[in-house]
């Protein structure tokens, strides 16, 4: 075997780690090849060396500090609660429904709609009736954006996606939804719910925080996945600004090879 | 082992126990400042960064599921705010307490000695920094917050082999980064 392939086990060797057949292995290589003897003892002689890098202490304020971010967020979350407590969980009650008695749930869905029908062809006519009715259509809007605001908390992945379909209905996305979008774009473990909440973002890409948050989201997927659809997004748009995030991305040595060759296309093309 | 408890707390918090974070924070804001710390070299953003770490764990405990280790969950969230902040960072002032920080050597040696030790150490210390931002990072879970490879993995969520290449390419660049000052 050529010496590249016992690289793996240097590793191993200077963390301590390796297995006794891995051991037995690397040994045997070593008593033969006296360039990586070489390699290895100076290796572990820098390891050893950087026990004596030291890290200084953080500052004594570090537990106040966390002490008040703590108690800012409960009070925060108790706030959240007392508005907006009493509708979501009539949603959890109603998403139950749904998984408990899935035909109860669409017939409670559909008199729910004739309802909204009902009273629109009635309440047609005068100016008073107008106002009522736009106040029932922000009300829908509101019930429609609280939905997917708690959707996207849900621990299930594909509840989550739901939650992102769902912010493609509300007509004028406010800040609060697109904060919830661009946090879940940046932050969700999952990679699907990544991908759909980029595909929701992209209908919303006539505001201009969206834009620059799509553009700042480039540098902070590592999922190559996200990576070429967010090229994809970017020269679909027409986004010139997203130019010199890419140039970064370029710039981290592992990146996937094929998204390389991607991303410098999509440069050529934005130019 | 703390590990399951860790996971058991964590596990309360997202029931709504949000007070038990700070047995958390008791527990890993040292490593995981120092972390933030060799990923940065600045001592004020690395404080302000674990607030922001531990403001997501609280915000985002939904997303714990414990099928793994919660240390590893922290080390991601922390990668994460270390990207959403990586513009600013790229403007950072380097070697901003390198030297304090080598003042507190041990007595016991000789003044050459000393000043040896010393040199050494500030010449490793000046060629971490200079490693590519990945590289220190593997090196920094596997070093200095004592990772096995394995968990490493988990957190960077690529294989255990790319993280074992990756660590020996990392050990080798510092090499030659460092005797190429020390020359
Ligand atoms: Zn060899």
């Amino acid at each position: 075997m050529k010496c590249e392939q016992y690289e793996g086990l240097f590793a191993g060797w200077i963390n301590n780690e390796l297995k006794p057949a891995e051991r037995e292995t690397l040994e045997q290589h070593l008593n033969g090849c006296a360039a990586c003897r070489e390699e290895l003892a100076s290796m572990q002689q820098l390891w050893a060396m950087m026990d004596e890098v030291e890290v200084p202490e953080p500052s004594a304020s570090m537990k106040t500090d966390f002490t008040a971010m703590l108690n800012d967020f409960k009070a925060t979350e108790a706030n959240k609660k007392g508005s907006s407590a009493g509708i979501r969980q009539q949603l959890g009650w109603l998403l139950q429904w749904r998984q408990k008695w899935p035909l109860a749930y669409t017939f409670a869905i559909i008199l729910v709609s004739f309802g909204c029908g009902y009273l629109f062809f009635n309440l047609k006519g005068g100016s008073k009736q107008d106002k009522q009715m736009a106040d029932l259509t922000t009300q829908v809007h509101e019930l429609k954006q609280t939905m997917a605001l708690a959707l996207l908390e849900n621990p299930s992945a594909s509840e989550r996606i739901r939650g992102v379909s769902y912010t493609t209905e509300i007509k004028h996305a406010d800040k609060e939804v697109i904060d919830a979008l661009l946090a879940t774009l940046n932050n969700d473990p999952n990679v699907n719910v990544r991908l759909s909440t980029l595909d929701a973002l992209t209908h919303l890409a006539g505001h201009p925080e969206v834009r620059l948050g799509l553009v700042q989201s480039i540098t902070t997927q590592d999922s190559p996945l996200m990576q070429s659809a967010i090229a994809d997004v970017m020269l679909k748009l027409q986004e010139k600004s997203s130019v010199k995030s890419f140039k970064e991305l370029l710039k981290q040595k592992d990146l996937d090879h094929g998204v390389r060759d991607k991303i410098k296309e999509t440069i050529t093309q934005l130019i | 082992m703390n590990s399951l408890a860790d996971n058991t707390i964590m596990l309360k918090v997202k029931a709504g126990d949000l007070d038990k974070m700070g047995l958390l924070f008791e527990r890993y804001h040292r490593p995981l400042y120092g972390f933030l710390f060799h990923m940065t070299y600045q001592r004020e953003t690395s404080e302000d960064l674990v607030q922001q770490v531990f403001y997501k764990m609280l915000k985002y405990r939904e997303t714990f599921t414990a099928t793994g280790e919660f240390v590893h969950w922290m080390y991601s969230i922390a990668r994460n705010t270390l990207k959403d902040q990586g513009k600013s960072l790229k403007q950072r002032v380097k070697h901003e307490n390198t030297d304090d920080h080598t003042e507190r050597l041990s007595g016991g040696l000789t003044p050459e000695e000393q000043l040896e030790k010393k040199q050494a150490k500030l010449g490793l210390y000046k060629a971490m920094e200079k490693l590519s931002d990945s590289h220190r990072e593997v090196l920094t879970l596997s070093k200095f917050q004592e990772l096995k490879y394995q968990e490493i993995a988990h957190i960077l969520d690529i294989s255990e082999i790319a993280v074992k290449t990756r660590a020996h390419r990392a050990m080798q660049e510092l090499k030659s980064i460092y005797e190429k000052a020390e020359r």
